[in-house]
C-alpha cells in the first residue's frame, strides 16, 4: 500500500492518496470542524464507454446505448434486500449518478459512516441481476428518460452535442432510449460490471468528519483484490468539424433558452487541466457582466442574469459552452463570435485577465470549504489524471498569452454551433 | 460555534455565527413582510435593484468588476415565500482576508459595499437609476417566464395556488407577470424605501471570527431610518376545502404531473414531520417503495409538510394511464398509517434520517442561516440537538394521529396534450 500526502501550498489543504493493494485508488480529506461526511465510490464508466475489450480479446464489444446508467440502477438492489434499506439502518442518505465518463455511488451522513462505508464498498462490489429485475427496471428508466425530455435545459444540451458531433457518443443521452435499453439483459449487465467495475478502474473519495486510518482499515476489511486485465475503450473517429451550425426545437416553456458552444480539439491529463483553465478563463472573460459586450447584449434586452458559460470535456470532447435566456440567439451567437475576433485581433486585457484570474481562484478556494466539493474535487481530478490542487497551481502559473493562445487555437467560426429551445418555432 | 443574536432596534436581529473551519465570510439581510398580490412584485423588483448598482458602483458593469477583483465575490438579491410571508433578501459572500494573493482586505471592502448597495442605492429624483432598473425588471419578468422550464416546480407553484386561493400564500413571490411589469423606477423605490422602513429585519453574519465592525455597520446604518415596523405572523393554518378540487393545465410534454394537496389543524408538528418522513422523505418512505419501486407507477414521487400553512404536498411524475392508480395508491398509503400500519424500522430509520440532516447543518453557511432564520420564523431558538429530541418522543400514536389529521384539499395535474379530457 503507497500513501502519499498531497498538499496545496496556497491554502494549506492537504489529503492522503493511497494506492490500495486490492487496485483501487483511495483519497482522504480529513476535515476538522466538519460535522458531515461525502464518500464517492466511482468507476471510470459512463454513457460514453460503449466499445471496450480487455487483455486476451480479440474483438471490441459493443453494447447499447444507456447502459452504465442502467446498470447503476441495478447495482442499487442486493440478492436479498434494496440497498436504501441497508442505509436506512445507519441514517445515511445513498445516491448514484451516472455521467458520459463515470459513474458513482455515494452516499453523506453524519454519524455511522463506517457502517455506511461498509455498505457502500459491499454493494458495489457485489452484482446481482435477473431477468425479473432487469426488465422492471426498464419501466422505471423509461420514465426516466420521458422525464428528461421534457426538461428543456436537458434537450437544448443534447442537440447542441448533436450538432457537433459526428460519432462520439457523448451525443447520446446518458440513459439511452426506450429502444436501446430495450436491448439490455442480465448478461450484457454482468459483462460490463466485470469490465468496468474492477477496482484498477475505480476511486474511492470520501471526506469530512472522518479518520483515515479507521477508512483504510475498513478497506483493509471489504476490498476484494483485482487483478488488472488491462481495459481499453475506444471511441469512433471523430471528424474535426461540426455536423451542422445550428438547431431549433419547440417544447412548451417561459423562456427561450440557448447553447453556443466552440467544438475544440480533445486532449488528456495534465494538458487537458491547462487548457480546461485557459478555456474557463476566456469564457468567464466573455461572459464577464463588466464586458462591454455583456453589457451592450443587457442594455438592447438580448441577454438577462442568466447568461453563462460552462467548459465541458472528457474522453474524446472538449467544447466551450455559453448559455442563457434569449428571444434573439443569434445576435448572442453573432456578438460573440465578433467579441471572440476582436480578442484574438487585440489581445486580451492584461487587467481583466488578472481580475478573472483572482475570481476564478476565489472559486477554487470556495470549493474547500464544502464537505461534498472536496470529495467530489477528489474523485474528478483523479478520474481526469491530476491532483486535487492542480487546478490552484495550474492558475497561479497561466498568463494571458496563454489564455490567447488557447482561444486563437480552439475558437474558430466554423466549429460554432448553436441549439435553441423555444415554444414556438 | 458561537451564536449570538442582537437586537439592534425595534425588528432588527443581528445574529452573529462564529465558525473557525470555514475560509469564507457571508451575510445575509432578510427583509420580511405580508405576502400580497399588490406589492409582491415591486417588493421583489425594489430588492432586485438593490444587486444591479449602488450610489458608488452606478452601473452593473461597475459592481461586478469590483465583486470579481475581490476574488470572484457574490452579492446577489433574492424573493421567497414562507407561506403568507414574503421573505426578500440580499446575501453576499467573500473568501477572508488571509486567503487573498495580494494581501487585500476583502473583509473590509465586502462589507462596505454591502453597505452601499444596502443603504446607499443609485437613485435620482426619487426613481432607481432607469438603466439599472430595465435590467432588473428585465430579469424579473424573464424569470417569471421561466418557471415552466421547470416542470416539477412549476406543477408545484401551481398546487399552491390552487390549495391556498383566496390566502396570501396562493401569490408567487415574484407577483404576476402583469402586476411586474407595470411597476415603475419610482414605484419599485417606493417599496424599498417601505421594506427599510417598515418590514421586520434579520441579518446573518457568518464567519471564522467575530468582527464587531457588522453589527456596528448596521447599528449606525439603520440608526438614521425612522423605522415602523410591525411583526408580521409567520404561521397561517390555510383551511381545508369543503370538497377536494381538482385542476388541470394540458401542455406538450411526455410526462404528467400530479400534485395532491393535504391539510392539517394539527399542532403537533415534530409528529407532522416525522409521518412526513416516513409517508415520502426518504428512499425507504411508502410512497417511494410502494408507488415507484413496487407498483412502478411513478419515476419520483415524495412528500414535503409546510408547517406555516399545515399543508404536506406530494408530487409525482406519473404517465397519464397512471393518475387514477397513483392516486389511489398514495391515499391508501396515507391510510396504512392512519391504521397504525407503521414498523419500528421504519419510525427508527426515520429517525436516524433526521438525526443525520440535522447534524450536517452548519457545514456550510448557507445551512446557518437558515436554520436560525426557521427557527426566529417559529418563535424559538433551538439546537439541531433539541429538535431531535422532539422527534424522538414522537410515539408511534402521534404519527397515527397526525396522519388522521389530514384532509386531501386539492389535486393539481399536470397534462399531456395527446389525451383530450
Amino acid at each position: 500500500m503507497e500513501k502519499t500526502i498531497l498538499k496545496s501550498p496556497r491554502t494549506g489543504d492537504s489529503c492522503i492518496h493511497v494506492k490500495h493493494s486490492s487496485g483501487l485508488d483511495i483519497y482522504i480529506c480529513e476535515m476538522p470542524g466538519f460535522s458531515s461526511v461525502e464518500a464517492l465510490f466511482g468507476t471510470k464508466y459512463g454513457s460514453i464507454n460503449t466499445m471496450f475489450r480487455q487483455n486476451g480479446d480479440s474483438e471490441y464489444t459493443t453494447v447499447p446505448e444507456g447502459i452504465a446508467h442502467f446498470l447503476e440502477h441495478k447495482l442499487f438492489e442486493n440478492e436479498d434486500c434494496d440497498v436504501f434499506e441497508l442505509y436506512a439502518k445507519t441514517g445515511a442518505s445513498g445516491n448514484a449518478f451516472t455521467s458520459f465518463d463515470k459513474t458513482a455511488y455515494l452516499f453523506s451522513c453524519s454519524k455511522n459512516y463506517q457502517e455506511s462505508l461498509r455498505i457502500l464498498l459491499d454493494f458495489v462490489q457485489k452484482p446481482y441481476f435477473t431477468k425479473e429485475t432487469v426488465d422492471k427496471e426498464q419501466g422505471i428508466i423509461g420514465q426516466e428518460i420521458k422525464m428528461t425530455n421534457d426538461n428543456p435545459e436537458w434537450r437544448v444540451f443534447f442537440n447542441m452535442l448533436r450538432c457537433m458531433y459526428h460519432s462520439h457518443p457523448v451525443k447520446i443521452d446518458i440513459a439511452g432510449t426506450v429502444e436501446s435499453i430495450a436491448q439490455i439483459d442480465a448478461d450484457l449487465l454482468y459483462k460490463c460490471y466485470n469490465t468496468f467495475y474492477n477496482l484498477n478502474n475505480m476511486v474511492l473519495s470520501i471526506a469530512g468528519n472522518i479518520s483515515a486510518d479507521e477508512v483504510l482499515a475498513i478497506c483493509d476489511e471489504c476490498l476484494k483484490p483485482c487483478e488488472d486485465k488491462g481495459l481499453e475503450t475506444v471511441f469512433p473517429e471523430e471528424p474535426e468539424d461540426i455536423v451542422q451550425a445550428e438547431v431549433y426545437e419547440s417544447q412548451p416553456v417561459g423562456a427561450s433558452i440557448f447553447n453556443i458552444g466552440y467544438k475544440c480539439a480533445d486532449c488528456r491529463g495534465e494538458e487537458r487541466l491547462k487548457k480546461s483553465m485557459e478555456a474557463s478563463i476566456v469564457s468567464s472573460l466573455l461572459t464577464d457582466a463588466s464586458s462591454d459586450m455583456y453589457q451592450k447584449l443587457l442594455k438592447d434586452g438580448i441577454i438577462n442574469s442568466s447568461f453563462g458559460s460552462e467548459v465541458f470535456t472528457g474522453d474524446g470532447y472538449f467544447t466551450v459552452i455559453f448559455s442563457g435566456e434569449s428571444d434573439q440567439p443569434e445576435k448572442v451567437r453573432d456578438a460573440l463570435a465578433a467579441e471572440v475576433e476582436r480578442i484574438i485581433r487585440e489581445g486580451i486585457c492584461e487587467k481583466d485577465f488578472q481580475r478573472i484570474k483572482k475570481s476564478t481562484y476565489g472559486m477554487l478556494v470556495r470549493e474547500l470549504n464544502n464537505v461534498e466539493a472536496v470529495a467530489n474535487l477528489m474523485m474528478n481530478s483523479h478520474m481526469d489524471e491530476t491532483g486535487p490542487y492542480d487546478a490552484i497551481s495550474v492558475l497561479s502559473e497561466m498568463t494571458a498569452a496563454d489564455a490567447l493562445g488557447f482561444m486563437r487555437e480552439s475558437f474558430s467560426r466554423d466549429k460554432l454551433v448553436m441549439s435553441v429551445i423555444t415554444a414556438e418555432l | 460555534m458561537r451564536y449570538n443574536r442582537t437586537e439592534l432596534a425595534g425588528n432588527i436581529g443581528f445574529s452573529s455565527i462564529i465558525d473557525e473551519k470555514f475560509k469564507t465570510g457571508s451575510l445575509t439581510v432578510r427583509f420580511i413582510t405580508e405576502l400580497s398580490g399588490e406589492k409582491a412584485a415591486a417588493n421583489a423588483l425594489g430588492i432586485g435593484a438593490l444587486s444591479a448598482s449602488s450610489a458608488r458602483y452606478r452601473t452593473l458593469a461597475e459592481l461586478n468588476e469590483k465583486l470579481s477583483s475581490l476574488y470572484g465575490a457574490g452579492l446577489s438579491t433574492f424573493a421567497r415565500k414562507r407561506g403568507d410571508v414574503q421573505v426578500l433578501g440580499l446575501t453576499a459572500s467573500w473568501i477572508c482576508s488571509r486567503y487573498a494573493i495580494d494581501g487585500e482586505d476583502v473583509d473590509s471592502e465586502m462589507l462596505e459595499m454591502i453597505r452601499g448597495c444596502i443603504f446607499e442605492p443609485n437613485v435620482k429624483d426619487g426613481a432607481f437609476d432607469a438603466d439599472s432598473y430595465a435590467i432588473t425588471k428585465k430579469d424579473l419578468l424573464d424569470r417569471i417566464d421561466a418557471e415552466l422550464n421547470n416542470k416539477r416546480g412549476y406543477a408545484l407553484s401551481r398546487a399552491a395556488e390552487v390549495a391556498f386561493r383566496g390566502e396570501p400564500a396562493e401569490v408567487s413571490c415574484y407577483g404576476t407577470k402583469e402586476a411586474a411589469s407595470a411597476v415603475s423606477a419610482e414605484e419599485a423605490y417606493k417599496a424599498y424605501l417601505s421594506l427599510i422602513k417598515d418590514s421586520q429585519v434579520e441579518i446573518y453574519y457568518i464567519a471564522p471570527q467575530e468582527d464587531d465592525r457588522v453589527l456596528e455597520m448596521f447599528r449606525d446604518s439603520f440608526a438614521g431610518i425612522q423605522r415602523n415596523s410591525g411583526k408580521v405572523r409567520f404561521e397561517n393554518i390555510s383551511p381545508v376545502k369543503r370538497e377536494p378540487v381538482t385542476e388541470s393545465d394540458v401542455f406538450d410534454v411526455l410526462q404528467c404531473k400530479m400534485v395532491m394537496t393535504f391539510k392539517t389543524a394539527s399542532e403537533d408538528s415534530a409528529a407532522m414531520k416525522m409521518l412526513s418522513i416516513i409517508f415520502g422523505e426518504t428512499p425507504v418512505s411508502k410512497l417511494f417503495l410502494n408507488v415507484r419501486e413496487k407498483m412502478s407507477l411513478c419515476y419520483y414521487c415524495a412528500c414535503r409538510y409546510t408547517q406555516s400553512k399545515g399543508a404536506l404536498m406530494v408530487d409525482s411524475g406519473v404517465e397519464r394511464e397512471n393518475i387514477e392508480k397513483a392516486r389511489d395508491e398514495i391515499l391508501r398509503q396515507l391510510d396504512e398509517i392512519r391504521n397504525g400500519n407503521i414498523t419500528d424500522e421504519e419510525i427508527q430509520s426515520a429517525l436516524l434520517s433526521a438525526d443525520n440532516a440535522l447534524t450536517q447543518i452548519g457545514d456550510t453557511p448557507s445551512s446557518y442561516s437558515a436554520w436560525y432564520f426557521e427557527r426566529f420564523c417559529e418563535g424559538k431558538v433551538i439546537t439541531p440537538e433539541e429538535r431531535y429530541e422532539d422527534y424522538r418522543m414522537v410515539t408511534k400514536e402521534r404519527i397515527v394521529q397526525a396522519a388522521k389529521s389530514l384532509s386531501l384539499d386539492s389535486i393539481y395535474l399536470m397534462l399531456d396534450k395527446e389525451v383530450k379530457e
